[in-house]
Formats: structure tokens, C-alpha cells, sequence
């Protein structure tokens, strides 16, 4: 689970870059929203990962399909951090001690043909939950967020046929029952109810497709939200080549006045994989065209962009941070005095450079990145003043001085070189070989070695046994607004694990461990985001991690197009909000 | 040729060029002095040994060289030459070919990288010339299952996809000390071997098929009837009739050997950074052509002009020591 929620934070990440600095150009420039027309979208990463609503977890999936063909039980305008009622009809009502919740649905909302005729029921949204936990379903997040309900345990192990914590008592009421309170359920810390695992499934429709080694309910399903996938309306979808296009027309079904989307568009055509210079090319001298699934624009034609084309930019904070990860049971990393000195060491303003400079992001100065619950607290932009942590470039002297601390009298590292695994494709290299000079200030010796992203992870950084000492480039996405997702996954011992382990530093401090367990129970907004902020503070302290960048996510889009970004989506456009001016 | 044996017949290609000058004033020139008289005509050799004369003078002194043009080192980094994008500035006084992504001066790298690419080359050409002329000539010389044997490890050893191997070994020995208990260690050692591993096989067929002819000459039967030992004859009569192909492959292999690091290293498997090699500032630069030209350009005339003048000079020296063949 850890491992996936990487994934998608690498998912978000790789789609990722710009600022807070030049806030708010997206959407600009004037012009009504007019209804109608096609939307063009250019993808150059390779689109989304799986039609499956249960799978769905990474920001292209969300922006190409989540937002515009399904809708769950709760959304999130393009500007909001709070939840909006999507099928429910209020925000849920939290009892018995934050053990309970009680949702009610919009009742007439219909599906998509084949099964035009039918309404959702809350029983759908109890099989579309359980169905998460299938292994065919291949879902990344539901055992993390949904792991406290009750009767679970049975379910999994296929004692019961469905999961006592979810009940419905009638088609339009859900009661969800937990063993013990769970914040990202009460959308104290997050909105894990606004997943795309509580997009509604009829059971007695999908059963038959999530049979087998993988479910294909995602080829077959009947569709809530605006949009559908183009299908030939007796549940086969027509519109969808992998890694080659997908289109979406207007879903006949779809009742504008249940919904908060305006969907502009008459029908979204997402093709994929160009150039990432030539999108972004096209993107900007074309017509009806936003970008995609992207990284920031090459640098090159975001600088021209820049000067010339600025409202056609979107540069906004993406949720997500960067961090180099320092092993804590690899000697002389397991020196906290070490680590501060290895955090005041490095030059953060360089690592942006190598990055594309500061359109791509704010200089981190504790964990936490900007937007999520806690940030505020911990402090802010400016930190919770850690020494080793608030100078955006290198403070070698403090350096030294810690390195004194740790028992090296001249402030100098001698003893074996680090073993540091680093990426091998640009821009992060730069990043890691710029890392790699740095450090040599405090004489760290590096035994350096660069291998592709994959490899990286798989093979060495999230593999404890490999005693890697230093992973250079790391990063991490947010789920929703939520810090749970950035703490507990990374800093919790109990979800150290063999392969796939994100917890890189091997953080095990049984105090923590138990204040992070805690903080999950809260479901109070101001009490969680607090509790997160102190946690924020804890970790920024012990240089576990190295934050040095809060990534922004740089959008585009053509002249005539009034494009929207989504806050909940890492900025990434809205594309059932934008509209053609 | 079916005289006796007569020791001024030992070496014939250069017998029949002095019958050659027969006519003239008849002058006994040694066949080095002959070699030397051809090579000097041959003004493309020449000036591609000047040019591979200068640039070991600039490998050697790198050092001295960056310090008396003023530039900063190869592995140092300067910000301040990038803009506030991160976007190399171009070629100036302070760096008169520019700086990479870094920031770092590329008239260092492409001079250290120098090093590299002639280290590789020497050393890993040294290897395969020592192997391959040792098996080539016991496989010809001794000739049966012996033969048989070496010929066959050459046969397999060419059906190698080589860049893959090469690929392969060098990412499997990259952590750690490396494979074979410490034996090849990641970085230089790993390309050095795996070329030289390699590209032993051509020299090792060369020699070999020099050999099978040399060993039926009347002064090798000579020598043996005469009760010469193998070694003798190996090592007295054969080898010395080996340094023409010797010297000419040898130079061929050079440019090969370095076209084969510039290729690992530009797969990212070859010298890791922050070590300078040609290969890997190329495949730095391809993301960045069209901002950063000078990137691609130096390293990439550095390496053309290498090759190419190891390769002119090769055949300079294939036509000084086989006049007769291939003109």
C-alpha cells in the first residue's frame, strides 16, 4: 500500500512543476465560459493507467476520467480544499464517538446505457467500496484509508460476503462503521469519501467482470458523471486505445441540475504521447487545446512562454514536495547531528536551478508542502525556523558546526563513501549531481551510482536490505489535502516493509510511531491539522528527510480556451470547468 | 619461392622492394627505414599522428591546461553561469566552450574526457592485442583441437549481441566492488574490460590466419628441422613477422575501442559521474540541443576528430607496412 501511494506520487509528481509565485494566471485574459465545442488534450506520458474507477489514483486518471465520466460520493470544486456533496446530499454526520458516519445520496440519479433506467443506490456504493479491496480491482489506496471499518478482516479473508462496517439501511442512506475513529473519513485530515472508490458499481452489473486475474468492469462500465467514455451503448466502450487516444462524449443521462459541474465541453479528445516540446508547442500556438498528462513544459519553451504568452499559463502549487532521503540505520546517517549538517549543506536554490528555476517550485523549508492541512501551522513558507532547514542556500559554517557535534573535530567526514542511488534521466540527475558536489564541503564521500527512475525504486531505495544510504531523489504527491498522506506512510515504523518500502530513512521511533497513530483518530479539522503540523515539526527536526522543493504544476493552454486548474488535482486543469472563451 | 632457405628471404614484402630499386644505385634499406620512407610521403597519416601527438600532450597535461587558460575544473559547478531557469550560458571568455546543465565549464570535461576515452583506448586495446595475438597464435601455430577450440570461443564470442554484453555486464558490476570478487570494479575497470573482452576476438583471427600461412614457410621448416623448440619458433620466427599486423590492427581497434566507451558511457553505463567522459556529455546534451548547441558540439568534434585521426593513421600504417596490399 505505501508502495502504491508512491507510485502515485510519483504519478503526481511526474506531472508536476510551478508557483505559488506566479499565482493564479490560469484562466485568465478574459472571456466568458461559452458552452460547446471540443476540448483537444495532448498527453505525453502515456495517459491514464486503467478505465476502472477502483483503480483509479494518479492525477492524469483523475483529470482525464475521474472528474468528467463517474462521480462519487463527494468532489471538489477547482478552487476549494473543502469537499463539496456530489452524489451525497450533505457532508457526512460523524456519531458515536467519530465511530460512526452517516451519508445520504441524491436519489434519480441515473446511469449510463446500458442501464439508463436504473438510479443509484447506496448498495452500489458499498459494493464499489468492497470491490476496492479485490484483487482483480488492483486498488492502491482503499486498504490505507479504509482499513479501520468494521468487519473488514472477514471480508478479506472470505468469511463474509460483504463488509459489515458498510451499511444501507435504505437506497439513499450509508452508514459507515469503523473500529475506531478515522479522520480521513470525517474529511478531518482529507477526504478519503471523495476517492474514486465510492464511484458507485451495481453489483449485479459488474460481478461478472470482476471475475477472473483482472477485472474488466473498466471496459464495460456505465458512467454517472457528464461525460462517458464514446461506447456503443450496450456496455462496450469504442473510445479508448491505450496510449493512443481516449474520447469522451456527453453522457445522455447525466442531470446538469444534480450536479456542481457546469461541463462546458461537448465532447474531450485526450491523445497521446507526443513530443513533450512539441505539445507544448502545439498547446500554445493551437486551438482548443489543453496540456495533458505532462511534466513541466521543456524549460526552453516555458521561458519564451513566460515572456510572451504568460496568460496562457497556469502556474500553481501542486501539493507535492521534493526530498533527498538520508537511511537512518546506515552509519553515520543515524547521527542526527550528521543529517542536520548534510540538510545545512546543500544549496536548495541550485537544486531548484536544475529543476527549471523558481517557476518550478517554492524552496521547502519543513516536510509539509502549501495546501495541505497542517502547513499553516507548522509554519508556513517560512518554516518552523530549523536552523539546518530555513537557509535556501548552503550554510557550510552551520554545516560544520554540526558536523562537530557528531564527534568529526575539524567539521570533515572521514569514513567509508555513502552508498547513494540516484536517477539516471534529466532533470534529476542534475539535481543529484549537484547534491553530490555539495556535500563535499563536509568531505561526504559518495559511492554515486545513477540507474533508471524504476530501478531506483524498486531495486534499491525502497528495498531496506539494500542499506542504500542515500536516495537523492525522491518525492512526494498528496492524496487529497490531507497530511495523514504524507506522514504516516513515510515516517511510520510499523509500515517499514520488506520491498516497495517508502518509509527510505527507516524511521522507527515508537513515540512517533504512536503520535502518528493518534493524530489518525482525530476528526476534528483544527485539533488533526495541528497534530500533523506537530508531527511536520518532529520530522523537519530529525532531518529524516531533506524537503528542498514544493513543487508547482505548470498547465497550458491555447488561446481560446478558458482553462481551469484544479487545486485538489495537483493544478492540473479541470477539464469540467474549463470551458472555450 | 621454392629456393632454399635464405635468411635475407626471412621478411619478403620487404625483399621485393629493394629488388625494386635494383636499377638505381642499389641501397640495402632496413625494412624500418622503408617503412618510415613511405610513411613520410603519406602527409594525411602524418598530420593525423600530429593531431593524436597533441591531443595525448592535452590528456597528459589537463591539469596544467585548465589552470593556464583560466577556467574552472571539470567537476566544478557554478551557478552563476546558469540563468535564473537553470539554462547554460554559452560559449565565452571565462568559458570559452560554454557550460552544461551544471554549470560546469565543458573545455575541462572535453579535455578530461580526453583522458578517459585515450585510457580506454590504450589500455583496453593493450589487453585485447595481448590476448588475441597469444591465442591467434597458438590456435595457428598448434592447430588441431586446439584450434579448433579458440576458434570456436571466437565464433561464439562474435556472435555476442557486444553492445548488450557490454550493457549488461557494465550495469551488473556497477554497485558494490563490483563482479568477480572485487576483480572488476564499477566505472573505468568495468569498460575496460568488457571492450577488451570483446574485441580481442578480431586480432586473435587476424593473427590466427597470418600464422597458419607463416608456419608453412621454408624458414619455419628450417628452423624446425634444424630442432628449433615451439617457443623458439613462436616467439624468434613468427612474432617478428606479426608486428606489420600487429601495429596496423592495433591502431584500427583504437577508434573502435573509444567509439565503445562513448557508446556505454552514453547509455549511463559506462564512467559514472562526476567523471567526464565524451559518451555521457553527449547524451547530456540531447536534451538541451537546442538551447545548449555547444554542449553537443565540442565533445562531439572531440570525438570525431579522435576517431577519425586513429583511423587515418591506421591506414597510413597499412599501406607503409603492406605496400602491395589494398592501394
Amino acid at each position: 500500500m505505501p508502495n502504491s501511494a508512491l507510485k502515485a506520487s510519483i504519478a503526481v509528481l511526474a506531472a508536476l512543476a510551478a508557483a505559488l509565485v506566479i499565482a493564479a494566471c490560469g484562466g485568465g485574459g478574459g472571456g466568458e465560459a461559452k458552452s460547446g465545442g471540443t476540448l483537444k488534450v495532448l498527453d505525453t506520458a502515456g495517459g491514464v493507467d486503467s478505465l476502472d474507477p477502483g483503480y483509479w489514483y494518479y492525477q492524469s486518471d483523475y483529470q482525464e476520467l475521474f472528474t468528467t465520466t463517474q462521480r462519487a460520493l463527494y468532489g471538489w470544486k477547482p478552487d476549494g480544499d473543502t469537499p463539496t456533496p456530489d452524489l451525497a446530499t450533505t457532508l457526512p454526520k460523524v456519531s458515536n464517538g467519530g465511530k460512526t458516519v452517516t451519508i445520504h445520496i441524491k436519489s434519480g440519479i441515473k446511469y449510463s446505457a446500458p442501464l439508463q433506467n436504473r438510479t443509484v443506490k447506496t448498495a452500489d456504493i458499498k459494493y464499489a467500496m468492497e470491490r476496492c479491496f479485490l484483487p482483480q480491482v488492483a486498488n492502491g489506496y482503499a486498504p490505507v484509508y479504509y482499513a479501520d471499518l468494521v468487519g473488514l478482516k472477514n471480508y478479506q479473508d472470505k468469511k463474509a460476503s460483504d463488509i459489515k462496517g458498510l451499511q444501507t439501511p435504505n437506497d439513499t442512506t450509508l452508514v459507515i462503521n469503523t473500529t475506531k475513529p478515522a479522520g480521513v473519513l470525517t474529511f478531518a485530515n482529507g477526504g478519503a469519501l471523495g476517492m474514486p472508490c465510492t464511484v458507485p458499481v451495481p453489483k449485479d452489473y459488474a460481478q461478472k467482470y470482476d471475475q477472473g486475474k483482472q477485472s474488466t468492469y473498466g471496459q464495460h462500465q456505465v458512467f454517472t458523471g457528464p461525460y462517458m467514455i464514446q461506447n456503443d451503448g450496450k456496455g462496450n466502450i469504442t473510445g479508448y486505445k491505450p496510449s493512443q487516444k481516449l474520447t469522451l462524449v456527453r453522457n445522455p443521462s447525466w442531470d446538469k441540475s444534480t450536479d456542481f459541474k457546469p461541463a462546458y465541453f461537448d465532447r474531450i479528445e485526450e491523445t497521446c504521447c507526443s513530443d513533450s516540446t512539441v505539445a507544448a508547442k502545439q498547446t500554445l500556438s493551437g486551438q482548443n487545446l489543453l496540456s495533458g498528462d505532462y511534466a513541466a513544459p521543456p524549460t526552453p519553451v516555458l521561458k519564451s512562454a513566460l515572456s510572451s504568452q504568460k496568460d496562457q499559463l497556469s502556474i500553481k502549487s501542486s501539493g507535492g514536495n521534493r526530498y533527498i532521503s538520508l537511511n537512518t540505520q546506515v552509519k553515520p546517517l543515524d547521527n542526527v547531528n550528521v543529517r542536520r549538517a548534510i540538510a545545512a549543506v546543500i544549496d536548495r536554490t541550485v537544486l531548484r536551478q536544475t529543476r527549471g528555476g523558481p517557476t518550478l517550485g517554492t524552496i521547502a523549508t519543513h516536510f509539509l508542502p502549501p495546501g495541505i492541512a497542517g502547513f499553516d501551522d507548522a509554519g508556513g513558507t517560512n518554516g518552523p525556523g530549523d536552523d539546518f532547514a530555513s537557509s535556501p542556500t548552503a550554510n557550510v559554517a552551520l554545516a560544520k558546526s554540526y558536523m562537530k557535534k557528531a564527534g568529526y573535530a575539524n567539521g570533515m567526514y572521514s569514513g567509508p563513501a555513502l552508498l547513494t542511488i540516484a536517477d539516471n534521466a534529466s532533470p534529476a540527475k542534475e539535481t543529484a549531481e549537484a547534491f553530490q558536489e555539495q556535500v563535499k564541503a563536509i568531505g561526504l564521500k559518495l559511492q554515486y551510482r545513477e540507474v533508471p527512475h524504476a530501478t531506483m525504486l524498486s531495486k534499491f531505495c525502497q528495498v531496506p536490505k539494500q542499506k542504500v544510504a542515500i536516495c537523492p531523489n525522491l518525492g512526494w504527491g498528496a492524496d487529497f489535502f490531507s497530511a495523514q498522506s504524507f506522514i504516516d506512510p513515510l515516517f511510520n515504523g510499523a509500515n517499514i516493509v520488506p520491498s516497495g518500502n517508502v518509509n527510505t530513512a527507516m524511521v522507527n521511533d515508537p513515540k512517533l510511531n504512536a503520535q502518528i497513530d493518534q493524530a489518525k483518530q482525530i476528526t476534528d479539522n483544527t485539533k488533526s491539522a495541528a497534530a500533523w503540523a506537530n508531527l511536520d515539526k518532529q520530522v523537519t527536526s530529525q532531518a529524516y528527510f531533506i524537503p528542498w522543493l514544493w513543487d508547482n504544476n505548470v498547465g497550458l493552454e491555447s488561446t481560446n480556451l478558458k482553462g481551469v486548474p484544479s487545486k485538489f488535482n495537483s493544478g492540473a486543469w479541470d477539464f469540467a470547468f474549463s470551458s472555450l472563451k | 619461392m621454392t629456393t632454399a632457405y635464405d635468411p635475407t628471404r626471412e621478411q619478403p614484402e620487404f625483399a621485393l622492394e629493394i629488388s625494386e630499386g635494383e636499377g638505381a644505385a642499389i641501397a640495402a634499406r632496413s625494412p624500418l627505414e622503408l617503412f618510415r620512407r613511405r610513411l613520410r610521403h603519406d602527409r594525411v597519416a602524418l598530420a593525423a599522428a600530429g593531431f593524436i601527438v597533441f591531443l595525448v600532450f592535452c590528456a597528459v597535461f589537463a591539469p596544467l591546461i585548465v589552470k593556464l587558460v583560466g577556467v574552472t575544473g571539470p567537476t566544478h559547478q557554478n551557478p552563476h553561469a546558469l540563468d535564473s531557469f537553470g539554462t547554460p550560458s554559452g560559449p565565452s571568455s571565462s568559458h570559452p566552450f560554454g557550460v552544461d546543465q551544471l554549470g560546469r565549464d565543458v573545455f575541462a570535461r572535453v579535455l578530461y574526457g580526453a583522458r578517459v576515452s585515450l585510457e580506454v583506448a590504450i589500455v583496453a586495446t593493450a589487453i585485447s592485442v595481448l590476448i588475441g595475438v597469444t591465442l591467434g597464435m597458438i590456435a595457428g601455430y598448434f592447430r588441431g583441437w586446439i584450434d579448433t577450440g579458440i576458434s570456436r570461443v571466437i565464433d561464439v564470442l562474435l556472435a555476442f549481441p557486444i553492445l548488450l554484453f557490454g550493457i549488461g555486464l557494465a550495469s551488473a558490476c556497477s554497485l558494490g566492488n563490483g563482479c568477480l570478487g572485487g576483480l572488476i570494479k564499477p566505472g573505468l575497470t568495468v569498460v575496460i574490460f568488457v571492450i577488451a573482452f570483446v574485441n580481442w576476438t578480431y586480432i586473435a583471427r587476424i593473427i590466427r590466419g597470418q600464422v597458419l600461412s607463416l608456419r608453412e614457410k621454408e624458414f619455419v621448416e628450417a628452423s624446425r628441422s634444424l630442432g628449433a623448440s615451439n617457443r623458439r619458433i613462436i616467439f624468434r620466427e613468427l612474432l617478428p613477422n606479426l608486428v606489420a599486423p600487429i601495429i596496423v590492427y592495433s591502431t584500427l581497434v583504437i577508434p573502435q575501442n573509444i567509439l565503445f566507451e562513448a557508446s556505454l558511457s552514453f547509455l549511463g553505463v559506462g564512467i559514472q559521474p562526476p567523471d567526464a567522459s565524451w559518451g555521457q556529455m553527449l547524451a547530456d546534451a540531447t536534451s538541451i540541443f537546442d538551447t545548449a548547441w555547444w554542449y553537443m558540439l565540442f565533445p562531439g568534434a572531440a570525438l570525431l576528430l579522435t576517431v577519425l585521426a586513429f583511423n587515418l593513421l591506421g591506414d597510413g600504417l597499412h599501406d607503409a607496412l603492406n605496400p602491395r596490399v589494398g592501394k
